[in-house]
């Protein structure tokens, strides 16, 4: 569900209705997101029906060079998860 | 770019450190005064006198080092068109951009020594001089690439830092400069790694039939085991460490690391014996070493071909840069 505040305003996402058939999920958009005046236009949209693009590649391609410094290897998060599907604890620290 | 801090302009020998060596005096007591400094943790830089043992092994030593770093981007350069993503071929790229330079740096010192550079690479595209094992192997899959830019960069780290106190100072500065970048290196290959480790069960499968693979050659690498007492690398301070105490140092940090991500090393006898502190191994085949070392490995002669061929196409730029005719 995206809603426009103003005229001339973007569509911004507002959040989702479950509803059985379109009708409806227009009629609960309207009762939830419309009901105090707060939008001029809303539009609702089958989940299905929307492109996501997510790939870092296309939009926040490494033109900073951050894989060349050891900031743009943070891996503590991807570490813990191979730990945890491995069942494996951190090494310890060496003594020297 | 700005110079690195290796690249010091060669002194004219009124400029030489006041050394006992540097002096006039009989080679014997040159030679005496040379062998107590450096063992006493002094530094020698190009300018000083040095006794020809030394200079030829210093120089040995760095050839093969330079040798390895223009060899060793030919395996990942394999792989920079068939990188996954955009971040990684970028960061593949940017890796072999920095080992050929590794290669330049190195080159530059151990020309310093006296040998010409011109020299060297012909040396090494005729078969006369080295470069490391691990660069005569193929790369099957992308596995390989972070196996390689993870564990392989790994042991040549472990060595790399311990030459960073080396007598021969213009090598160890340029050792200090690699180690830092090289780190960034090993961070891409962990990161490759473990994000096909979390990934589906075809990749992480890839991983551990990459990592079953590297793992001979990883165990050859720093070499047979040497007598500390009779190594002439050692008694120079040229080097600190042993081939065997580098090894215990690579399998004391990484084999825990490999294991943390669930994967397993193939070799059956590997484990650390708590009580003598040491970690236990099949020995490495210095069969396959020696082979693989002479350019006999499963790539030696394909990549020495690439090279050569490099060399000649490029010959009219050297010429043209080179030709004293030239204004530079």
């Amino acid at each position: 569900m995206f809603q426009q505040e103003k005229e001339g305003g973007p569509m911004r996402h507002g959040g989702s209705v479950l509803a059985p058939d379109e009708v409806l999920a227009v009629h609960y958009a309207r009762e939830f997101y419309g009901r105090r005046q707060e939008s001029v236009r809303l539009w609702v949209v089958r989940r299905a029906d929307i492109h996501d693009l997510t790939d870092p590649d296309l939009l926040a391609p490494p033109m900073d060079r951050s894989f060349k410094k050891p900031g743009g290897y943070v891996m503590r998060d991807k570490l813990a998860a191979a730990r945890e599907a491995a069942g494996q604890e951190k090494p310890k620290a060496r003594a020297k | 770019m700005t110079d690195p801090l290796s690249l010091d302009p060669v002194l004219p020998p009124r400029e030489r450190s006041r050394l006992p060596f540097n002096e006039d005096l009989p080679h014997d007591e040159r030679h005496g005064h040379f062998v107590a400094h450096v063992q006493a943790g002094g530094k020698i830089e190009a300018t000083d006198w040095m006794p020809d043992e030394y200079r030829t092994a210093v120089l040995r030593f760095v050839e093969m080092h330079a040798n390895s770093e223009l060899m060793g981007v030919l395996p990942e350069r394999e792989w920079i068109m068939r990188a996954p993503t955009l971040r990684r071929k970028l960061a593949l790229t940017s890796k072999v951009q920095d080992e050929v330079g590794h290669a330049q740096l190195l080159y530059r010192v151990a020309e310093d020594l006296g040998k010409p550079r011109e020299a060297m690479i012909n040396d090494l595209l005729d078969g006369k001089t080295k470069f490391h094992n691990v660069f005569h192997y193929p790369t099957r899959t992308w596995a390989d690439i972070g196996v390689i830019a993870w564990l392989v960069d790994a042991a040549a780290i472990v060595a790399q830092q311990a030459l960073r106190e080396s007598s021969y100072a213009p090598y160890a500065r340029t050792m200090r400069k690699i180690c830092w970048e090289e780190s960034v290196h090993i961070m891409h290959g962990r990161d490759v790694v473990v994000t096909m480790v979390t990934g589906t069960d075809g990749q992480r499968a890839m991983i551990q039939e990459a990592l079953d693979r590297w793992w001979g050659p990883l165990m050859q690498m720093h070499g047979p085991r040497s007598d500390r007492a009779k190594d002439r690398d050692i008694f120079w301070r040229i080097k600190a460490k042993t081939s065997e105490e580098l090894r215990q140092e690579f399998l004391s940090i990484y084999v825990p690391r490999v294991r943390e991500l669930g994967l397993s090393l193939p070799d059956p006898e590997l484990r650390h014996d708590e009580a003598e502190d040491v970690w236990r191994y099949t020995e490495p085949d210095w069969d396959e070493l020696r082979t693989v070392v002479t350019n006999h490995g499963p790539k030696s002669q394909e990549r020495l071909d690439f090279r050569r061929t490099n060399w000649d196409a490029t010959r009219w730029v050297r010429d043209t840069i080179l030709d004293p005719r030239t204004d530079g």
